[in-house]
């Protein structure tokens, strides 16, 4: 549906690109990335916003010269950009107030009703809380009846509290209005709950992108794994395989033991440290020279008797191992 | 707290010198002459049409700057050109020069008789005074514009764009709008330089007469008897016309 090819765009010292990006129809696409790696940029540029080298297309026709107001994608920026000269209704209804919307009413009563904002259409946008206004952006994007739906970190001016719900109806929204949406988010959270798509971004080019599922539990890189919140990222060796792979393991999925278990890998390791929580016990244990952190929950520490200092073997499932390719690595560890 | 009372009343007391110092002129020409003589030399023909003549060209000066000052002032605080910071301190050199210095300038770029072939002439005539309020005053506007362009996130125009409005309609949907209370602003600090411009106006237009060249011909030729009056009406009008603007542009943003 949305194709980019060779996007390249430099700002001053920065450059994002060059990248190429496939968003398929109806789908969540989630361009997760830290901040600063040129995400609000890409999200412009696919706008219409950023003049850019390398083409885009959308549902087979080049847009790429188009101008934002012909291509028809909806944007919420990340501190929402309400119109301050406008009450919530015209700002929800100011693409309407342009061009002819199809069954615009419906469209309305419909969409405020989803989003839960009937109550303040007549409010002055200066006295909306973040999660308000951020519903009313959403609102007014809607209500263009947009072929794409781009937001930029729509969540991080909200009250932690209500993010969730905001999630829920973020994901409605995909099959609710046949929209495809592209979110970008430095938060692996939301990626997870959201995305079935997600590309990763890193110094304004793409490293790794497809499947959701794929992409959060297979890393192709170090890089991209540590992103996403990988612990134990340890050389193959401990596992009798070449130092120079990388697999990294589930701290939950390490079972202790004082025999080998019956897990393809046991390595003999020393307890270092050990952090007693509510709910379950951090260990931290060396073995050859690298250290290995696991969560034990409680019911097995009592049962286990572990001390500082002593030795045994931390078992785990090949299931659990997670293997970072290796030729990619070499180029991301320089 | 002592301290506190201290510092808060020395404030006061210098800040009420400059306060007196400014009010106390106006108030004493307005008491001095007394309402009636000031109605009364208003509806004096010579008077009443030279006051209008003033208000009536510095408007159409603000009005001149606002068609072509505030696509400037835009394009200065949305776009990056070359050259933008030399336009930028070009634009105030008008600020800073002797007002009889621009008229005698004006003169000579209008001055030469091309303002006449083309109908609109110069010398002793509106289009010369408007010029000179113009020329002296222009920056306030475009300053006040600038400022107000500035201040309003330019995401607001992009979101426009990506709602369906192409530039015209979102720079006057969204952008003017948005940035309105600082235009009126300037507008109005405009229109007030350009009614009180009388050292580039003398030197273009003794005649027709407006209110700050009439002032000074009656007190030289008559005294300061003769010239109060008329002093006092020009103040007492254009103080009435700011309160006016300022309470519609405060009513109109309250809705």
């Amino acid at each position: 549906m949305l194709e980019i090819k060779e996007l390249l765009l430099k700002r001053g010292e920065f450059t994002l690109g060059r990248l190429s990006l496939n968003v398929p129809e109806h789908s969540y696409f989630v361009i997760l990335g830290q901040t600063g790696s040129g995400k609000t940029m890409l999200l412009e540029s696919i706008a219409g916003l950023q003049q850019i080298e390398g083409a885009i297309s959308f549902d087979g026709r080049e847009i790429t010269q188009l101008p934002p107001e012909e291509r028809g994608f909806g944007f919420v920026y990340q501190d929402f950009a309400l119109f301050p000269n406008m009450r919530v209704r015209e700002n929800i209804l100011f693409a309407s107030s342009l061009r002819a919307i199809e069954d615009i009413e419906e469209l309305f009563e419909d969409v405020t009703a989803f989003l839960g904002i009937k109550d303040i259409l007549q409010r002055s946008i200066t006295h909306l809380s973040g999660g308000e206004k951020q519903r009313v952006a959403i609102a007014r994007a809607i209500c263009s009846r947009p072929k794409l739906l781009l937001l930029d970190e729509p969540l991080s001016a909200v009250d932690p509290t209500f993010r969730t719900s905001i999630m829920i109806s973020l994901k409605q929204i995909v099959s609710r209005y046949g929209i495809s949406i592209i979110h970008v988010t430095h938060n692996f959270r939301e990626a997870t709950f959201l995305a079935d798509h997600i590309a990763i971004m890193m110094h304004g080019k793409i490293v790794q992108s497809g499947d959701a599922e794929e992409v959060l539990h297979r890393p192709m890189t170090l890089e991209v794994a540590k992103f996403l919140g990988f612990r134990n990222i340890l050389p193959g060796s401990l596992l009798g395989k070449s130092p120079q792979r990388l697999f990294s393991v589930n701290p939950n999925a390490v079972l202790f033991s004082r025999t080998r278990q019956d897990r393809e890998y046991c390595i003999e390791s020393t307890i270092e440290e050990m952090v007693i929580q509510a709910d379950l016990n951090k260990v931290i244990v060396t073995s050859s020279g690298h250290k290995l952190y696991a969560k034990v929950p409680k019911n097995m520490f009592e049962k286990l008797h572990l001390q500082t200092g002593e030795t045994l073997y931390a078992c785990m499932a090949d299931k659990d191992i997670v293997w970072l390719p290796e030729a990619i690595d070499a180029g991301a560890g320089r | 707290m002592r301290n506190g009372r201290f510092f808060v009343s020395l404030f006061l007391l210098l800040g009420s010198v400059i306060v007196l110092f400014l009010l106390v002129p106006v108030g004493k020409l307005l008491i001095s002459v007394g309402l009636l003589r000031i109605l009364d030399t208003i509806s004096q023909p010579e008077v009443y049409s030279s006051i209008w003549l003033t208000l009536s060209t510095a408007f159409y000066a603000v009005l001149f700057v606002a068609v072509t000052g505030i696509p400037l002032a835009y394009l200065i605080a949305r776009y990056d050109f070359w050259g933008k910071s030399l336009l930028e301190s070009l634009l105030d050199i008008p600020v800073m020069v002797p007002h009889t210095a621009a008229g005698i300038a004006l003169l000579i770029a209008f001055g030469n008789g091309w303002m006449d072939r083309v109908g609109l002439g110069f010398i002793d005539s509106t289009t010369g005074i408007m010029a000179a309020m113009m020329f002296l005053s222009a920056p306030f506007l475009i300053n006040g514009a600038k400022e107000g362009f500035r201040k309003a996130d330019p995401k607001l125009e992009r979101v426009a764009r990506t709602l369906g409005a192409g530039p015209m309609r979102t720079f006057w949907r969204i952008a003017l709008p948005n940035a309105r209370g600082d235009i009126i602003n300037g507008a109005l600090m405009m229109w007030s330089r350009a009614l009180g411009e009388f050292g580039a106006v003398v030197i273009i237009a003794y005649h027709p007469m407006v209110a700050p060249v009439l002032i000074y011909d009656r007190f030289n030729s008559f005294g300061l008897k003769f010239s109060a009056p008329v002093a006092a009406a020009m103040i007492l009008v254009s103080v009435l016309l700011f309160l006016v603007v300022r309470f519609v542009n405060n009513r109109l943003g309250d809705q």
